[in-house]
């Protein structure tokens, strides 16, 4: 069939007795925009894998060009255009801009000496390519994350790219990043290129898919006209039911102040931040990446100190200057970044659980007691609807979901005044997702007060009753309850962020100054 | 001064800086120390170890640690030693490349147990490192060759001076012959990891073993010439230690791999992989040397070159270490 | 018994190898060697053995726990042997300062213990507070405190210890050796620790993933001091234990315990890259590398053969745990997959 530059035709591959791709066909037309959708583990990735050649699928057949193949292997999969750009980039770091363009160029010719001028010229060509420019001598490690994302798209396009795959590109990015590197896909696109985006942003997708196709359980549910979907019935596709969010509402009827921030300033970081909090309050923070939000969140939990104003709890003025003395005042944070921050991969849930309450459960004859630790895990795996057969399962081997419940379990046992939850359902399948919000809802609802940094509307919009919004380093608005509940308050929150609804400001380059 | 700053960077500026100081410092305490037969001297006790940190600046930019390559030297330089004495064959070349050979084939040893079993280079070669120096001793024998068994093409090529000289006292000095192969490994190293693919392959692995698997490359023998040119310069800096000292104990230079590391850190060598530059080594091995060969001139025995040698080797990577630290603290991410 | 068996093996596959491997080299050099193996000389001369290398591959284990490592113990039990010795040799005080024997000997273990300790809060400092790579670190004061040795006895022992010195390292007290009975306790306390106090917890849980023990409210700074003192600390014990067995002490003394107490943390299955392994299992690594020591000296083999043969050991079982990882791995890997795979973290 001409006009498609892909066909796959009923895909499988199994691990284990699990379909992992079951019977999946497909087709990518050349010069669109195709988006996979799916909950993890659905098989995008794995589809993915297999179009690239990286794993050999047990069935089906997949023509590339009009060639079709039994087995693909990584080599002929590049030749026929395919280049994958991986959500970790696989860039160089301490190598330059150039070099990194135009690595595997040169490794596909196979070359075997450098010439550096031709380097230098590939990386120009393709950078013109997509309208770019940048320092082609400064080593990756220094450029900011949307600039690593370009280069992977240009060493991409230097193989003569036909069809691009692209896995999370967005996930690191802030949002006026976003909009560069979505406008660049677009231009990408009228060029003639294909791209299959992967992405868990669904207003992301929206914005730029053609055609979206969504995985559910290793089967393709089907094949969609962006324009025939909405918001709901593309989740509805996704998870199998429909999901509504609950909204939170405050019980609490102790309107004393319990926790206040008063002026806290670190210049270049977070300034003058006021916040006053009540038990069963739940307070968004959002902005955009860089705002200020994760530095406020590391400063109130002892890793960035500030350089003026107060934090109080329960009246007292605290100095918190390590997460040690955050936890013993009363003081939580669940970090943003799971797998850097957070796991203990290969320790078990209830190891995993404890490793922030060790001093409660320590006798006074100094040892740990281990019955009491298990005991709290499997009270919390109960609590927090952690899937496990036992909680001595190491955490690696549990999906994403559970394991970010577990960290949740990890601060809930710690008995904190207030909770900092910064991204909680980041890389969360939807299912997860909702047991996690209601979760956080019934914490508060027992008292808790908890400060929730997102920058997923829905979610804000369902769990806080009160929104801050920081933009450049300061505190910009402020929802009530009441605000939050009238229709406009997404289209407030979002304009907030970015500024005014300005989408041309030249804020890319005080981005990457701070990064 | 950016072109400058291209080629030197600022962990180079401080070890010429460190260089220079001492210099100075032993210069007032001992004129007998700025002179050309000094530095004459200085050069030939350096060439051994320039060889060998060419060869750990290679492994230490893939990433990897390489333990065994003294092991591999005194294996190479005692063994061709021994063969040449039971063959009667004294020649030179012959020497070298009998050594280099073993070399090559302990180095390609290496090369497959870390890869074909991903072990960590650091235990695979402290492992290969005994098993080398173990076999050599028990198969090949461990009497010591002394002047006198030393074959002569052997002698002469350690006391050879390209030119030589006369000093004020009326004895001789020169430069010594050791330079040329050190210049040729050091031009080599840097054409393979400057101008070609190869060496692009070396950092990239170092840089990121994933990406440079999906950029292409083919790591077995990336990895494959990393560990057998340890191996070959190994096996070349066996020959001229042997040549270099009179009489050779069968594992002389076993136990000392972590000296010629440090030489290779100190001049900024990264064991994260990916970093580290030819200038830098060769700064770092002068300085290690210098402390080695000059404390005389100040009045002090070689019993406090570890002194000196730990000493330095802490502030720099004390001083590196608490810079990387601090912006690591800066930017959030608390890595180090 | 067959399933709990199975269990065992499951939940522990190290100790596993190890106990099999331990009663096979039993079987097998009590076949070959048959009285001469089981004899009291022998059995009595291990317990010699043992505990002077078991120390340094102690303090290397819990480094390496840490995922750091601590290439300066031989270094610094050195050093702390020849404070030690000073001491005993009456450099310090005169020989002539009336002070008894028992008095200097006490004295002298203290210094020991002490010098040795300061030797591994000085690495922790570099490692906590500086953020030098522990490789580094320990590369840099194994190079310095061999230098301070060396400059201080200008590369000579120190000879001629008082006896009551000496009998820490040859009396035997029911026939069991002195030192043994140091050696099992230490262990003991050491294993006890690492399981059952947060202290142990924690060295496990920075091991593993540091920005995560930070984020968990750890205080990995002082950690990781307490436990490279610690480190040090039993570097004390070998330098005391050492000098008093061969009544001296000098700067290169037992120069190939460096390579053997990290064969043996590896052989117990400690994990290079921090995190996992057991103290309890190193000590069945401990005495499967005693018992191919004294079978290879009943045997005659020269000291180079040892060499060899560890080396060998040491990548066969480094390769067997790949094997086995591999193999473990395959089983577990069930519809994980297509998951996001958590890189992991540096």
């Amino acid at each position: 069939m001409p006009g498609n530059i892909l066909e796959a035709n009923n895909i499988s591959k199994t691990y284990g007795g699990v379909h992992a791709l079951d019977n999946v066909s497909m087709c990518i037309k050349a010069g669109e925009i195709h988006c996979l959708v799916g909950e993890n583990g659905s098989g995008k990735s794995t589809f993915v894998k297999v179009m690239s050649g990286a794993i050999t699928p047990d069935n089906g057949e997949i023509t590339l060009n009009g060639h079709t193949y039994r087995s693909l292997n990584p080599i002929d999969s590049i030749r026929e255009g395919v280049q994958v750009i991986y959500q970790d980039l696989s860039l160089f770091p301490h190598m330059t801009v150039a070099e990194n363009i135009s690595m595997n160029k040169m490794v596909a010719l196979g070359k075997k000496l450098v010439n550096m001028a031709e380097v230098r010229k590939t990386a120009e060509e393709q950078l013109a390519r997509i309208g770019e420019t940048m320092d082609l001598d400064c080593p990756i490690d220094e450029i900011s994350m949307a600039n690593r994302q370009l280069v992977a798209i240009c060493r991409a396009l230097s193989l003569d790219a036909k069809l691009l795959f692209m896995d999370e590109p967005t996930t690191a990015l802030t949002n006026i990043e976003v909009d560069r590197l979505l406008k660049i896909v677009l231009e990408l696109k009228e060029k003639g290129l294909s791209v299959v985006f992967i992405s868990h942003k669904l207003n992301e997708v929206f914005e730029v898919a053609d055609t979206i196709t969504i995985f559910r359980d290793g089967r393709k549910v089907g094949d969609f006209n962006s324009k025939e979907l909405s918001y709901h019935s593309l989740i509805y596709h996704m998870t199998g039911r429909n999901v509504e969010y609950p909204r939170y509402v405050r019980k609490a009827t102790d309107d004393n102040i319990r926790f206040e921030i008063r002026g806290l300033s670190r210049p270049g970081h977070f300034e003058d931040v006021n916040v006053k909090m009540r038990r069963g309050d739940i307070l968004g923070i959002t902005g955009l990446k860089g705002s200020g939000r994760e530095e406020l969140a590391l400063s109130l939990f002892g890793l960035n100190p500030s350089k003026s104003g107060q934090v109080i709890i329960n009246g007292k003025t605290v100095s918190i200057h390590s997460p040690t003395d955050a936890i013993v005042s009363g003081l939580s944070l669940l970090p943003e970044d799971r797998y850097t921050q957070a796991l203990f991969p290969t320790h078990s849930i209830s190891e995993n659980i404890s490793s922030a309450s060790l001093p409660s459960i320590t006798t006074k004859a100094g040892l740990l007691d281990r019955k009491g630790e298990r005991q709290n895990a499997i009270n919390m795996v109960a609590k927090l609807h952690i899937r496990t057969p036992n909680v001595e399962t190491s955490v690696q081997n549990l999906s994403g979901g559970n394991q970010q419940k577990t960290v949740i379990a990890r601060w809930v046992l710690t008995d904190p005044e207030v909770l900092i939850l910064d991204g909680p359902t980041v890389g969360v399948d939807i299912a997860s997702k909702v047991d996690i919000y209601e979760q956080i809802q019934s914490f508060a609802s027992q008292g808790m007060s908890i400060i929730l940094i997102s920058d997923e509307l829905p979610e804000l919009l369902a769990n806080c009753n009160s929104v801050m919004v920081m933009r450049a380093n300061k505190v910009v608005g402020f929802l009530s309850n009441e605000e939050l509940e009238k229709p406009d308050a997404a289209d407030r929150l979002q304009s907030m962020m970015s500024g005014g609804g300005d989408d041309f400001q030249p804020s890319i380059p005080v981005l990457e100054a701070q990064a | 001064m950016k072109r400058l700053k291209k080629y030197i960077n600022q962990n180079e500026w401080y070890l010429m800086g460190i260089i220079l100081i001492y210099s100075i410092i032993v210069t007032t305490q001992n004129s007998g120390f700025f002179t050309l037969e000094n530095f004459f001297d200085v050069l030939k006790g350096s060439s051994g170890m320039i060889i060998l940190a060419m060869g750990i600046l290679v492994v230490l930019l893939s990433g990897g640690i390489d333990l065994s390559f003294t092991a591999i030297a005194m294996f190479g330089g005692y063994s061709a030693a021994r063969l040449m004495m039971a063959t009667k064959i004294d020649n030179l070349a012959f020497a070298f490349v009998v050594s280099a050979v073993i070399g090559i084939l302990l180095g390609a040893v290496n090369a497959l147990i870390i890869h074909k079993f991903h072990l960590p280079t650091m235990i695979a070669t402290l492992g290969t490192s005994s098993l080398f120096s173990g076999i050599m001793t028990t198969f090949i024998g461990t009497k010591t060759i002394t002047v006198g068994m030393m074959p002569k093409s052997l002698r002469a090529f350690g006391g050879f001076r390209l030119f030589e000289m006369v000093n004020d006292a009326g004895s001789t000095y020169g430069l010594t012959v050791f330079i040329i192969p050190v210049v040729i490994v050091v031009v080599v190293t840097w054409f393979i990891l400057y101008k070609t693919m190869l060496g692009r392959g070396v950092i990239a692995l170092g840089n990121s073993e994933e990406a440079a698997k999906r950029s292409g490359f083919n790591l077995f023998w990336i990895r494959m010439f990393i560990y057998t040119y340890v191996g070959l310069l190994a096996g070349i800096m066996g020959v001229i230690y042997v040549a270099e000292v009179n009489s050779v104990y069968a594992v002389a230079l076993y136990g000392t791999e972590l000296t010629y590391i440090a030489a290779v850190v100190i001049g900024g060598a990264k064991l994260t992989g990916g970093e580290g530059k030819i200038l830098g080594t060769l700064l770092g091995v002068i300085i290690v040397r210098l402390l080695n060969s000059t404390l005389v001139f100040l009045g002090l025995t070689s019993s406090w070159n570890g002194f000196f040698t730990g000493a330095v080797l802490l502030f720099s990577v004390g001083l590196t270490s608490y810079m990387s630290r601090l912006r690591s603290r800066r930017n959030l991410t608390f890595t180090d | 018994m067959i399933t709990q068996m199975k269990k065992f093996i499951r939940q522990d596959t190290t100790l596993t190898v190890l106990l099999g491997l331990l009663i096979f080299l039993i079987l097998l050099f009590g076949s070959i060697l048959q009285d001469k193996f089981f004899s009291f000389d022998n059995i009595q001369s291990m317990g010699y053995q043992i505990p002077e290398f078991a120390f340094l591959a102690l303090a290397m284990s819990i480094a390496m726990i840490t995922g750091g490592i601590d290439l300066s113990v031989v270094a610094n039990a050195n050093m702390a042997g020849i404070m030690a010795g000073y001491v005993l040799t009456g450099a310090v005080f005169g020989l002539n300062s009336g002070m008894s024997d028992l008095t200097l000997v006490i004295i002298a273990i203290l210094v020991a213990l002490i010098v040795a300790t300061l030797g591994g809060v000085f690495n922790g400092i570099l490692i906590a507070k500086f953020s030098v790579p522990a490789i580094l670190a320990t590369l840099g004061t194994m190079t310095f405190y061999n230098g301070i040795s060396t400059a201080i006895t200008e590369g000579k022992g120190v000879v001629g210890f008082p006896d009551n010195y000496l009998s820490i390292g040859t009396s035997a007290p029911l026939g069991i050796p002195l030192v043994f009975y140091i050696f099992f306790i230490a262990f003991a306390v050491v294993a006890f620790v690492m399981v059952r106090t947060p202290f142990g917890q924690s060295i496990y849980l920075y091991g593993e993933n540091r920005i995560a023990s930070l984020f968990s409210g750890i205080k990995n700074e002082k950690m990781i001091i307490k436990t490279y003192a610690l480190a040090g600390f039993l570097s004390g014990i070998a330098a005391i234990i050492m000098t008093s067995r061969v009544n001296s002490a000098k700067y290169n003394y037992g120069d190939s315990y460096l390579l053997q107490a990290i064969l043996v943390a590896v052989l117990g299955g400690i994990n290079p890259n921090g995190g996992r392994g057991k103290v309890t299992n190193v000590i069945i690594g401990i005495l499967i590398l005693q018992i191919l020591q004294s079978a290879f000296t009943l045997f005659a083999f020269s000291p180079y053969a040892k060499r060899m043969i560890f080396g060998f050991m040491l990548l066969l079982i480094m390769v067997i745990n790949f094997i086995i990882d591999k193999w473990g791995a395959r089983s577990k890997s069930i519809a994980k997959d297509s998951e996001v795979v958590p890189q992991e973290a540096k």
